[in-house]
């Protein structure tokens, strides 16, 4: 499957912080992949490397097979960007800044903005600045949707909106996704919406990648196992066990392997009893990353 | 275009560096050197100067360091401090053996101030001629201004801002007349009616030929004045001073000083040492005896007694005034009116 | 493209280009009238005189305000570009960042243009019927630095603004300053005649330092 985005070997330090080293990862033509991370484990500084606002210190990421660093400006026009908080243009109201947009881009698709717009409660004439961070969120997909690239790079989209519009925004931008074979690169701080939209995640951890793969997947083989233990009971650091924890004597820890592996292993340490179930992406991004 | 707009900074610092700092290290490392005030004294027949120490004392001297009280001070220099003696009642008969009267001090005395500011200016191209014998006790401002053409003189009424055809025709025609190129290289003038007389203007014309040319009864006055053999005029001072005894002094492209007298129009040399006068400011406190001259030259202020009879040098005195300056970048200097780099 | 980036710049300054020529062309107007006052009063030739007597060009108030009216239209146009970063959907665009950043400046320099321009036109048609050419370009030549302060107000604060992290920018700002100060060093009118020429090369050369903003900009300088 073609690699619409490509990242190799990404290393970036803010100071002498190491965010991550050496990471690596691609998303194929028409996939939704979801970054997920805790606050500083560099979703951001990943969104400004493929946005083309950062320069990382090392490694080089290419879309649709140009460096971004050296893409031609008209490579741009595939390219869609939400940047975080929705921004636009504050000082332009929804007409304007359609006239404004419509001139770089030839396939400019006028009625997917308007269509957009008709549903908002605003004048034509109301400056963005005093719209509702929802509303401005609108004006900000309606704007991609009538850009209609390749590729869209959505930073923090669920950022600021309330859950009516954060449902609006997941349904609209996963149909669009799927009808037209978009390739969406996203993150989010909400992850019951990464849920709902997104094909592949990929979970860091400060300074690496926990986990990438498609979400149905992690789903299916990701559970949660939790048993009494005697008092005193320790766990010992098992690979591939996550985050295990011991509250009022019972023993919560997180898999990817099979059920009967991880009871074997775990009779092994003498608990008995366990219960394993499934969990949503919040749980498993918490079971992968940890509470704090 | 990256690498351009580096350099560009670069530079740009670099600039304000050699800018700045020098500036910032002279604005406040340096001290103003305190000369005294020097006069020659023909009484004394020497240097006299006046100087205030630390503790606000005064100090009356001559140059080889006789003390003097401050009355003693007044009594050698009785051209300069006339009106205190004749306020004490204690002004002379007669001073270096010529019988005197406060009226003649006062008439000789002059001060003249030749400074590379005056010099070194934007010439704004337009003067005003006035007339010299109005009739009136008062001078009166002209209602026209002139400016020289290539080829001419030109009148311009201020009022209705056009051009006085017919005065500047005959302004032209009288100064062509006695052999005046155009256009002028130098003139000086003093048109103000703040003064006693007017002498029109000394004026250099395109090939450094001496005129005097004023207006008097609304007719043009020109005089070429002849110059002695190898005098090569630069820079013209006009001086109407109430003595009217000359008509202006000037500097040659050597730097020294002559005089033009008013009268005779003769041409006579002074023996002040050579100076710049774009470079380098002089001045003149003269009296009917002697002439104290100052020129400021770099890191020395030199004092020249002439005499004011034949223009002699009889003494010569000099201060050091060294100067502490970081070399540096800067816009403007105390020699001239224009704002542009220099590297000093 | 370029007609678009205009199109935006023109959103962002429209009501203040109105009021920086109804600001430059107040200020140049009232210069006129306090002349045409003195003349009443007191008659052309006192102007005249007072002019070759004791350099007087009469117009002193305008000094700074092309410097002011520069500073502004700088801010007008570039701080909504930062609030929020928003910056970052002008370098998205489909055409080169550094094309985008010129068009943004040559729209301003424009509009400096429409500013200053009418100003000087009205000074100069005004003056020429009261005086002579020499007295009207004295007066003229000695407000050209100021003008050209103003150009170098906005193209320096435009540098100030584009910086993206606070250090650098307060450091630019005191560069920027120095810079500035360079106008307005005049102890006599018509005194940068002779510095003119090259005052207006290193003043448009201004423009290249927003390269460098833009350049971090893109790099995602911090603080």
């Amino acid at each position: 499957m073609e690699n619409i985005i490509e990242c190799r070997n990404l290393t970036h330090y803010y100071g002498k912080r190491l965010i991550y080293e050496n990471l690596s990862f691609n998303v194929p033509r028409g996939r939704i992949l979801g970054l997920l991370g805790k606050n500083g484990t560099g979703k951001t500084t990943t969104i400004n490397i493929l946005s083309g606002f950062l320069q990382p210190r090392s490694g080089e990421c290419r879309i649709l097979g140009e460096k971004i660093g050296e893409m031609n400006p008209f490579t741009r026009r595939k390219i869609g960007l939400l940047i975080e908080g929705h921004v636009q243009y504050q000082f332009m109201n929804i007409e304007e800044i359609e006239r404004f947009y419509a001139s770089f881009y030839p396939n400019w698709k006028r009625e997917a903005y308007y269509e957009l717009m008709s549903r908002l409660k605003v004048a034509p004439h109301q400056r963005i600045n005093r719209m509702s961070c929802g509303q401005r969120s609108q004006v900000a997909l309606g704007l991609i949707l009538a850009q209609d690239p390749e590729v869209l790079v959505l930073d923090d989209f669920s950022l600021g909106l309330d859950p009516g519009y954060r449902r609006l925004f997941v349904d609209y931008m996963r149909e669009y996704a799927k009808a037209e074979d978009k390739t969406v690169f996203l993150t989010s701080h909400i992850i019951q919406d990464m849920e709902r939209l997104v094909d592949d995640c990929i979970v860091m951890d400060y300074g690496k990648i926990l986990v990438q793969m498609p979400v149905k997947e992690l789903l299916g083989t990701f559970r949660r196992y939790t048993a009494q233990v005697g008092d005193g009971f320790e766990m010992q650091e098992i690979p591939d066990m996550y985050n295990p924890s011991v509250i009022r004597q019972t023993l919560e820890v997180f898999s990817m392997h099979p059920e009967d592996e991880v009871k074997a292993q775990l009779s092994l340490l003498g608990v008995n009893n366990v219960q394993a179930e499934h969990v949503g992406l919040e749980d498993a991004f918490i079971g992968l990353t940890g509470k704090y | 275009m990256f690498k351009i707009s580096k350099i560009l900074f670069s530079l740009i610092v670099m600039f304000l560096l050699v800018w700045q700092l020098p500036a910032c290290y002279n604005f406040f490392m340096s001290t103003p050197v305190d000369t005294p005030f020097t006069l020659y004294s023909s009484i004394a027949r020497d240097f006299a100067s006046l100087q205030t120490d630390e503790n606000k004392k005064m100090h009356y001297r001559d140059a080889s360091g006789n003390e003097y009280t401050e009355e003693q001070f007044d009594s050698i220099l009785p051209a300069f401090y006339y009106r205190q003696l004749v306020t004490d009642g204690r002004f002379p008969d007669t001073i270096c053996g010529i019988s005197v009267t406060p009226r003649q001090i006062q008439l000789a005395n002059f001060t003249m101030r030749l400074s590379p500011l005056d010099l070194n200016k934007p010439k704004l191209g337009l003067w005003q001629m006035l007339e010299t014998m109005s009739g009136r006790v008062d001078l009166e401002l002209p209602d026209d201004a002139f400016r020289i053409t290539s080829d001419g003189i030109e009148f311009v009424k201020m009022e209705t801002n056009t051009v006085d055809v017919d005065k500047s025709q005959r302004f032209t025609k009288a100064m062509k007349q006695k052999g005046f190129e155009f256009p002028a290289l130098s003139l000086s003038g003093n048109p103000t009616d703040r003064k006693e007389y007017d002498e029109g203007y000394a004026m250099l014309d395109a090939v450094k030929k001496l005129y005097h040319v004023k207006q008097t009864v609304g007719r043009p006055y020109v005089k070429a004045i002849s110059l002695p053999e190898g005098l090569v005029p630069q820079h013209l001072f006009i001086t109407e001073f109430p003595s009217r005894k000359w008509l202006c002094f000037l500097t040659d492209v050597e730097g020294y000083l002559w005089v033009v007298e008013r009268e005779s129009y003769a041409v006579k040399p002074t023996e002040i040492p050579s100076f710049n006068p774009s470079e380098e400011s002089a001045l003149i406190i003269g009296n009917m005896f002697d002439w104290t001259v100052k020129v400021n030259r770099a890191e020395r202020e030199c004092y020249y007694a002439i005499s004011a009879k034949d223009y002699s040098l009889i003494d010569s005195l000099s201060y050091e005034t060294p100067v502490h300056r970081m070399l540096g970048l800067t816009f403007t200097t105390s020699k001239d009116k224009f704002v542009k780099p220099r590297f000093k | 493209m370029i007609k678009a980036i205009f199109y935006k710049e023109w959103i962002k300054t429209r009501w203040y280009l109105l009021l920086a020529f109804v600001v430059s062309m107040g200020f140049a107007i009232y210069a006129m009238l306090r002349i045409s006052r003195v003349c009443s009063l007191k008659g052309v030739d006192h102007l005249w005189v007072v002019m070759m007597q004791r350099d007087a060009i009469f117009v002193e108030l305008l000094q700074y305000v092309p410097m002011i009216l520069g500073l502004i239209l700088a801010i007008v146009q570039f701080a909504p570009e930062m609030h929020h970063r928003s910056f970052k959907l002008t370098l998205h665009l489909p055409i080169r960042a550094t094309k985008a950043l010129a068009s943004m400046l040559s729209f301003g320099m424009m509009v400096l243009l429409l500013t200053f321009l009418p100003a000087l036109l009205l000074m100069w048609g005004y003056l020429q019927t009261i005086l002579a050419p020499e007295l009207y370009w004295h007066i003229l030549l000695s407000v050209l630095p100021w003008y050209l302060a103003g150009v170098a107000a906005y193209l320096l604060a435009c540098w100030v603004a584009l910086e993206p992290t606070w250090g650098r920018r307060v450091s630019n700002l005191v560069i920027g300053i120095l810079l500035l100060r360079m106008y307005f060093l005049a102890p006599a009118p018509e005194a940068y005649n002779e510095f003119l020429p090259l005052l207006v090369i290193v003043t448009l050369s201004y423009s290249l330092l927003s390269v460098l903003s833009l350049t971090r900009f893109r790099d995602g300088r911090q603080d």
